[in-house]
């Protein structure tokens, strides 16, 4: 059995059937296309002939077509399926291929499988089921993957916000480990009401984070205090190149009433405004204030989890 | 003065001997050989800077005569004790001109022979009668290696190229190619091919088909492109690509199209071309290029048309390990200076 990860790694409407998208995920560049029927398929962004990227090609019938030299590769296999100008009789050798990688579609985002073996596990975004409409994006911020997850921990108000909403740095406790996740719950109050979140008896609102102890599927939720949803966000985040991250993410509103909510939360609904944001540009100065705290269980958990896979694969 | 250290520059982390079965352009730093690092008409008192792979060439005319340092002149005198074995410890190049270019010395000071200077029959020998116009520096983000390989590879002008040069269709396309232990000679003669934007849109060629008879002749030492392409209709455009290798990520490239002998405007405006065509290249140079940096073992693949590359790749490979073992000498086949006016067909 080998070692492997789904990761989401593309929107679903970034990719369209006329134009290859270029996406890096845990450092590697991927191409994603589609062929006519819209089927998805990811390859390594490397010609193997010349090494360069595959991305800027033209799709054809027969799959991506290189840029340089027009080398044309099949979508599923990787196989080069066409050198220009060969004749008619000669054919073109199976091990001229690019890698290909595993893709499976679903809730909204390109999955790609990247290991050894046979794909295990659900898909990241499997949890993830959107009630109403949707607020999806992409971005590439800079900042470390392996610290933007511990900074969803630490302090998600670097990464996110809610209009009319003031996330606190006041934690419900130490995270938790549900499944895959390490899950931590903190205050939030709503803005222009009252006199500031320390005068706060009890925080009106809750954050939940979600974050991943392998591969990038991070879950949020803004939830009132009796934990009825209000906001849903799944961000799936990978490495990008120089210390830097990718980003995709889809979120929705609950129907539930919001009880308190102020007038602007309430017209910000009515009007159909995304009722999140997640911040394309993370501020360097907010985050190196940020003190370790729940992050420091991540590591521990990380280990727990690698030993019980361990276990597993011994049994 | 230090020792000229083959192995260190051509690879840092000292892992050129276990890449060698594998093509890597970046770890190529062939030696005694005559580079064209400048322009004459651009080297005035003032001095200009230049870099041949990772050495400082400085050039200026000092009362008309013309210099090559490893130092500032200012910093000749105070610097000289730390001149290398480039310059035989003087800190000055052996230096030359040539057909418009300041020619310079790379490698044993020693073996710089005057008669390894490579010809090129189109341009006057003394430079003098070279109109500015023909003379454009470009610059390719590819060690020099990669980006002639470039020019010698004509599969890939289909693709990047076409609005430029035009399509591919044409009755025929042969390729031939020759090569000695110092030159790979590329010949390419295509019949009824479709004419080049360039030539019919400003060059006035107004033929549905042109004919093509296309030399490119390369001298592997110091990237010396000099190339002969006769088109009927038409015009010859002959010209000449020095890839200058500016570290193992760059190349600079003082071209000299000669189209002194095509119709205006064309003989103006085709020297332009570099503007055009360079940023196309460079578009796929510039990941190329960091690519053959990564260390995974993957071998690139070819097809039959890569032919002409690869007798380069094996060439260059064949010449750095000779320069690896000691030996910088050129062989009996090898004659820089010889004239090449026949190999080029300029004499129809």
């Amino acid at each position: 059995m080998g070692d492997g990860q789904w990761w989401a790694v593309s929107l679903t409407e970034a990719v369209g059937n006329n134009k290859p998208l270029s996406v890096v995920c845990e450092g590697e560049e991927l191409v994603l296309f589609r062929n006519a029927a819209g089927r998805a398929f990811a390859l390594e962004d490397r010609c193997p002939h010349r090494r360069v990227p595959l991305s800027p090609g033209v799709l054809t019938p027969g799959g991506l077509q290189c840029p340089y030299h027009g080398w044309t590769f099949d979508g599923a296999s990787g196989v080069c399926r066409e050198i220009p100008n060969l004749h008619a009789d000669e054919r073109v050798p199976s091990r001229h291929a690019a890698r290909a990688f595993l893709v499976a579609e679903a809730d909204g985002f390109i999955h790609v499988w990247r290991g050894s073996g046979a794909p295990t596990g659900v898909l990241p975004s499997a949890a993830y089921r959107p009630i109403g409409r949707e607020y999806s994006g992409s971005a590439v911020v800079n900042i470390v993957h392996g610290t933007y997850l511990e900074t969803m921990l630490d302090g998600p108000e670097c990464l996110l916000a809610f209009p009319g909403v003031t996330i606190t740095d006041f934690f419900l406790g130490d995270p938790r480990r549900e499944g895959e996740h390490l899950v931590l719950d903190r205050g939030g109050v709503w803005k222009g009401k009252g006199i500031g979140p320390a005068f706060v008896r009890d925080h009106p609102l809750v954050l939940r984070t979600r974050v991943p102890l392998a591969g990038g599927a991070i879950f949020v939720e803004l939830l009132t205090a009796a934990e009825v949803p209000l906001v849903t966000i799944f961000i799936a985040s990978t490495a990008n190149r120089r210390g830097t991250t990718s980003l995709n993410w889809r979120g929705f509103r609950h129907a539930h009433h919001a009880p308190g909510a102020p007038f602007a939360w309430r017209l910000r609904r009515t009007a159909g405004r995304a009722p999140f944001e997640v911040l394309p540009e993370v501020k360097g100065k907010s985050i190196a204030a940020l003190r370790v705290a729940p992050s420091l269980e991540l590591a521990t958990s990380r280990m727990r989890q690698g030993a019980e896979c361990r276990g597993e694969h011994n049994e | 003065m230090s020792d000229i250290a083959i192995a260190e520059v051509g690879a840092a982390d000292g892992s050129e001997n276990s890449r060698q079965a594998d093509w890597v352009p970046i770890h190529f730093d062939l030696r005694d050989t005559w580079f064209p690092v400048a322009f004459s008409a651009d080297i005035g008192t003032q001095a200009v800077r230049r870099i041949v792979h990772a050495q400082p060439y400085y050039l200026w005319r000092d009362r008309g005569r013309l210099r090559a340092a490893e130092f500032r002149p200012d910093q000749l005198e105070p610097l000289r004790r730390s001149a290398t074995a480039f310059t035989g410890g003087t800190g000055h190049y052996p230096v030359t001109e040539r057909y418009g270019y300041v020619w310079a010395w790379y490698g044993n000071s020693d073996n710089a022979d005057l008669a390894l200077n490579p010809c090129i029959p189109f341009l006057p020998v003394d430079g003098s009668k070279i109109p500015r116009y023909t003379q454009r520096t470009v610059r390719f983000d590819a060690a020099s290696p990669l980006s002639v390989e470039n020019l010698i590879d004509l599969t890939h002008a289909d693709f990047l190229h076409a609005n430029a040069i035009g399509d591919g269709r044409c009755e025929s396309d042969i390729v031939e190619v020759q090569s000695t232990s110092e030159t790979v000679t590329r010949t390419r003669i295509v019949t009824r091919k479709s004419v080049a934007p360039v030539m019919r849109w400003i060059g006035g060629v107004r033929a549905k088909y042109q004919d093509l008879r296309a030399v490119l002749h390369v001298h592997l030492r110091n990237n010396l492109a000099i190339s002969y392409p006769s088109f009927s209709s038409g015009y010859a455009i002959p010209n000449v690509q020095p890839f200058v290798p500016v570290g193992r990520h760059r190349s600079r490239v003082d071209q000299t199209n000669y189209t002194v002998a095509a119709p205006a405007p064309f003989r103006w405006l085709m020297p332009r071309i570099s503007y055009v065509i360079q940023p196309q290249d460079n578009a796929v140079l510039r990941p190329q290029n960091e690519r053959y940096f990564d260390a995974d073992g993957r071998r690139d693949l070819s097809s039959r048309f890569d032919a002409p590359g690869n007798r380069y790749r094996l060439l260059m490979r064949r010449l750095a390990e000779r320069q690896r073992q000691g030996d910088f000498s050129y062989a009996a086949d090898a004659n820089p200076s010889a004239d090449i006016s026949v190999v080029l067909g300029m004499n129809g």
